[in-house]
């Protein structure tokens, strides 16, 4: 019990250096920053390369280490983040996913996909202590974690630059007024906020005893994870959340199995958010409006539209091949999970990067009503559908109320724990082994499996989806969401319960999202714990995001970028998912309302 | 207004990009008949690009050794490699890509089983063989009658481990990556030891991108085994042997070909040293075939070729083989696949696929971690 106890602290405080980088920028710029974890997979392979094939001494290389990161920090501010100065703060989340995206892929390119040894310099003195062997760095880690807290803690706090970087962080406009160059300011953050992912990636590279490029996509999740529960933005907390997750990580792990490590880190946070959120004052519509900015009302469905559109969907069958059919039905399918969020961001002004989890749900519901039940997908999709539906207002609604990047943070939590669930509830899910043979549709006897009629399907659900968002946009219930995202006081007191309402939007956008899933099953007729990610969350976001908040439109035009984009560089070879990143970058730098939406 | 305008640019932008696409061809020239053209689907990209970057180099090899000795029957061969990250959502579309070209004549991976078995039914319907030489998975040649691996099938596989591990000692631990193959793995290496008698005293699982192995490793200790079955990549794999000495597990440790990798060596230093694996491909295997495939490719690469490599090199010829004996049509691929007795191969010798599309194979041999280095394990 002492040996978990003490090998949890070691494992949290590498997770505490993770989480320090994500508090300090979160605390000082307001920004969920994603690209900290490839900024802590950059620093580990750079480390790797100075002090492996460089030769420097350990020391040399994480002082490199740390002026790449920092500069690296300040580009990225620069480039990404300082032309969205004025855009709402989801644009700004969605220039650093994009960010993340070429910085991994560099990452891979400069360094190669190669694991590597980044070796432990440090004295090989080791302290037994009941069954555990701890080494000097072992022992140190978390004497260096708590130190690089306090010093960026005394800095921010004492000196008159940490207060200039924290008063451009409370009120711009003050400071500037005050001879603060808040742009610089900025940069100065990330400029520190990055160099600590690079300590951090070269630190934990050196215990763990290797690293490698993909390494940044779990330990930064844990490092979100750590300063989620910490309480974002707060730098002891950043710590405190560290070694509380190292330690019951460990606990977790050693009763229930190293498998349950992602449902213990996020369920974690999950239950950390559900507590905060029963202490948080209902302040959904005042930090919606501040997170997404004001939009003009949608415009709403004219049926000469819709007549359009459905002879355009219906007639790319008649002149596309079954390639262009294939991409087609992975869009429509996309872009009916687009639809999910269109409702509850769009309409109703919260957010949820949870998505995943419900597009799961629906998907692995469909499935198993289908084979184990042996009810027909027509019976099956709505059932699926109805599962999600019920699990996003059991599960997500309830931590709504916490309003912008809080609420972002805590339902990307909800949903990485269902998608891990899906690999360790054996008995429903068959675990890591997926479900496999599941029937196609039969349309009156006819097997839906080409690609032309999985196109067909995916289409005509998303065409359903389409008019019943847009009939709820335009009817009393879409007004009084709309009341709630511009002003929750004055809706509630008009008579518009928040919480009441927020549920409702998520249980339906919860619904056409796994009816999304039914239709992923419908095409793939396998399913297994690996299509579903956390990045499936990001690309449901990003595709509203990109077509328009609000805008039922946006989400096909969104779908069709995103999905279609990746296809269309395949030409690009190895530089195909570096091109589309900087394209993902390029859409939300200039065009930051998104294609379909007003500024 | 100025919004309006803008957007009706970028609408019709759109739609002369996409009424370009739906009537842009793919490949085909007029002198592309003469090409005989294999699709790869892998990971060349992603967090299992170190996997695809080993097979490209070996496909290479092997597609240059092919049209340095005048081709196929004179024709030349190319690989057309395309990226899914090992992603289903990305390796069903890669499917219907090769599917509607009707230059491709077989396909090779995807790497993991998942990203094989969701696009298998586009490879069944248009009756291309479909040829995941890494999918151990039995699901995936389950799934349909042009599904080939050469891959060993886990059953076999665990019990000719069990067989061994019994012999070192009785109290046996089983650590596996929490995937298709680890669990797959796990579970028939369970039953092959209940059939020996074999106490397996301790089964932990894990997610493949775990870096932080104590407290599992803390609760193998716990169960005192006196052999340890690992079944992991050489990446997690030497993680879990460093860990291992720091939390003072001393039992035997034995793994599997997964780790036949210099790269296991290198990452697991000394705390590797001793253990055991069977392996189906050695690159210091004395046959003159994989002699010469060994030296070719340390001397265009410089590093040893581990067992991906071999499997990837192998595949493709044996693919090219089929494409010849086949008549150089989908159908025919897939009947030399399905009756060929005595198809050519470095990693098996002459072999033939089994009533269950995997290679039925039945050499077993053993290597051991000295010194820094795999040796041939020759302990009875």
């Amino acid at each position: 019990m002492a040996e978990t106890l003490l090998s949890g602290l070691v494992t949290g405080s590498a997770l505490a250096l993770a989480a320090l980088g994500i508090s300090l920028i979160f605390g000082v710029a307001d920004i969920a920053n994603f690209a900290q974890g490839p900024l802590l997979a950059f620093g580990a392979m750079l480390g790797w390369w100075l002090t492996a094939e460089a030769h420097l001494p350990y020391l040399a290389a994480l002082l490199v280490v740390i002026a790449a990161t920092a500069c690296l920090g300040a580009a990225i501010e620069r480039v990404a983040v300082r032309p969205l100065m004025n855009a709402p703060r989801i644009t700004v989340l969605l220039a650093t996913v994009a960010v993340g995206i070429v910085l991994d892929r560099v990452t891979q390119l400069v360094f190669s996909p190669e694991t590597r040894v980044l070796e432990n310099p440090f004295p090989a003195w080791t302290f037994a202590f009941g069954g555990v062997h701890l080494d000097f760095f072992d022992a140190a880690i978390p004497a260096i974690a708590a130190a690089t807290a306090g010093l960026i803690a005394f800095f921010l706090a004492r000196t008159k630059l940490g207060r200039a970087i924290r008063a451009s962080a409370q009120d711009p406009d003050a400071a500037r007024q005050m001879g603060v160059d808040v742009a610089a300011m900025q940069s100065l953050a990330f400029a520190l906020a990055s160099s600590l992912a690079g300590i951090a990636g070269m630190l934990a590279g050196t215990y763990y005893g290797n690293v490698e490029p993909a390494m940044g996509t779990s330990l930064g999740m844990a490092g979100f994870a750590a300063a989620a529960l910490g309480g974002l933005g707060r730098l002891g907390g950043a710590v405190l959340g560290g070694l509380t997750l190292g330690v019951v990580q460990n606990l977790g792990v050693t009763l229930f199995g190293g498998a349950e490590l992602q449902v213990i880190t996020f369920a974690a946070v999950v239950v950390a958010f559900w507590l905060r959120s029963r202490r948080t004052a209902t302040d959904a519509g005042a930090s919606g409006a501040a997170f997404f900015g004001r939009r003009a009302l949608a415009p709403p469905l004219r049926p000469a539209l819709i007549a359009v559109l459905v002879g355009a969907l219906f007639a790319i069958p008649l002149l596309c091949g079954p390639y262009v059919l294939r991409v087609a039905g992975e869009i429509a399918i996309y872009a009916t999970l687009g639809l999910s969020l269109t409702l509850v961001a769009g309409t109703c002004g919260t957010i949820s990067l949870g998505q995943v989890g419900l597009f799961a749900a629906g998907a692995y519901a469909s499935a198993l009503f289908e084979k184990d039940l042996g009810w027909t997908f027509w019976c099956a999709a709505p059932a699926g559908a109805a599962v999600a539906a019920v699990l996003a207002a059991v599960a997500i609604a309830p931590v709504a109320k916490l309003g912008g990047q809080e609420l972002a943070i805590a339902t990307f939590a909800i949903g990485a724990t269902i998608v891990a669930l899906l690999l360790n509830l054996d008995a429903l899910t068959n675990g890591p082994l997926g479900i496999s043979n599941i029937p196609p549709p039969s349309f009156f006897g006819h097997a839906v499996v080409s690609a032309r009629d999985d196109y067909l399907l995916a289409a005509a659900a998303f065409i359903a989806c389409l008019i019943v968002v847009g009939r709820l946009q335009a009817s009393p219930l879409g007004l009084a969401w709309r009341a709630l995202r511009d002003d929750a006081g004055a809706a509630a007191a008009s008579g518009v319960h928040p919480a009441a309402y927020t549920s409702l939007a998520f249980a339906i956008g919860g619904g056409i999202a796994g009816l999304a899933g039914a239709l992923l099953t419908a095409q793939y007729l396998y399913l297994s714990p690996d299509i579903f990610d956390a990045d499936t969350s990001v690309l449901a976001l990003t595709i509203v995001v990109l077509g328009g908040f609000g805008n039922v439109w946006g989400a096909l035009l969104g779908a069709t970028v995103l999905v279609g984009v990746p296809e269309a560089f395949r030409p690009l070879h190895d530089y195909r998912i570096l091109a589309y990143g900087l394209a993902l970058l390029a859409l939300v730098r200039f065009r930051p309302q998104g294609f379909l939406g007003y500024r | 207004m100025n919004a309006n305008l803008s957007r009706a640019r970028f609408l019709a932008a759109l739609g002369t990009t996409a009424l370009a696409a739906c009537s842009g061809s793919r490949g085909g020239g007029a002198g592309a008949a003469s090409v005989v053209r294999f699709g790869v689907s892998g990971p060349f990209s992603g967090d299992d690009a170190n996997y695809g970057r080993v097979w490209r180099a070996a496909m290479d090899l092997a597609a240059d050794e092919i049209n340095r000795s005048g081709g196929l029957h004179g024709r030349p061969l190319e690989l057309v490699y395309e990226d899914t990250q090992s992603d289903p959502r990305q390796s069903v579309v890669v499917a219907q890509q090769f599917a509607d070209d009707p230059s491709i004549l077989v396909e090779l991976g995807d790497f993991s089983s998942a990203a094989s078995i969701a696009a298998s039914p586009v490879y069944e319907r248009a009756g291309l063989v479909q040829f995941g030489f890494t999918n151990s998975d039995p699901k995936f040649t389950a799934g349909g009658e042009y599904m080939f691996s050469t891959a060993t099938s886990v059953r076999a596989d665990a019990r000719i481990i069990a067989k061994r591990a019994a012999r070192i000692g009785r109290r046996h631990a089983v650590v596996f990556q929490d995937t298709v193959w680890g669990k797959s793995a796990s579970s028939a290496y369970a039953a092959s030891a209940k059939e020996l008698g074999v106490d397996v005293v301790s089964v932990q699982n894990y997610l493949p991108d775990t870096k932080d192995f104590h407290a599992v490793l803390g609760n193998v200790r716990a169960a005192n085994p006196d052999v340890v079955v690992y079944y992991s990549y050489y990446t997690d794999g030497a993680l879990l042997a460093r860990q291992a000495r720091d939390v003072g597990l001393t039992a035997r440790s034995v793994t599997t070909g997964a780790c036949y990798n210099q790269q296991f060596i290198a990452l697991g230093g000394p705390a590797v040293d001793g253990f055991v694996l069977p392996v189906e491909f050695f690159a210091a295997d004395p046959r003159p075939a994989v002699r010469r495939f060994a030296r070719a490719y340390e001397t265009r690469y410089h590093e040893v070729p581990d067992l991906f490599a071999g499997f990837a090199f192998d595949a493709v010829r044996i693919a090219a083989w089929a494409a010849v004996d086949g008549g150089f049509t989908r159908s025919g691929v897939r009947d030399a696949f399905a009756t060929g007795t005595r198809i050519p191969s470095i990693v098996d010798g002459p072999f033939h696929f089994g009533a269950d599309r995997r290679s039925a194979r039945s050499s077993e041999r053993w290597l051991v971690i000295r010194n820094g280095g795999f040796t041939l394990w020759n302990d009875a």
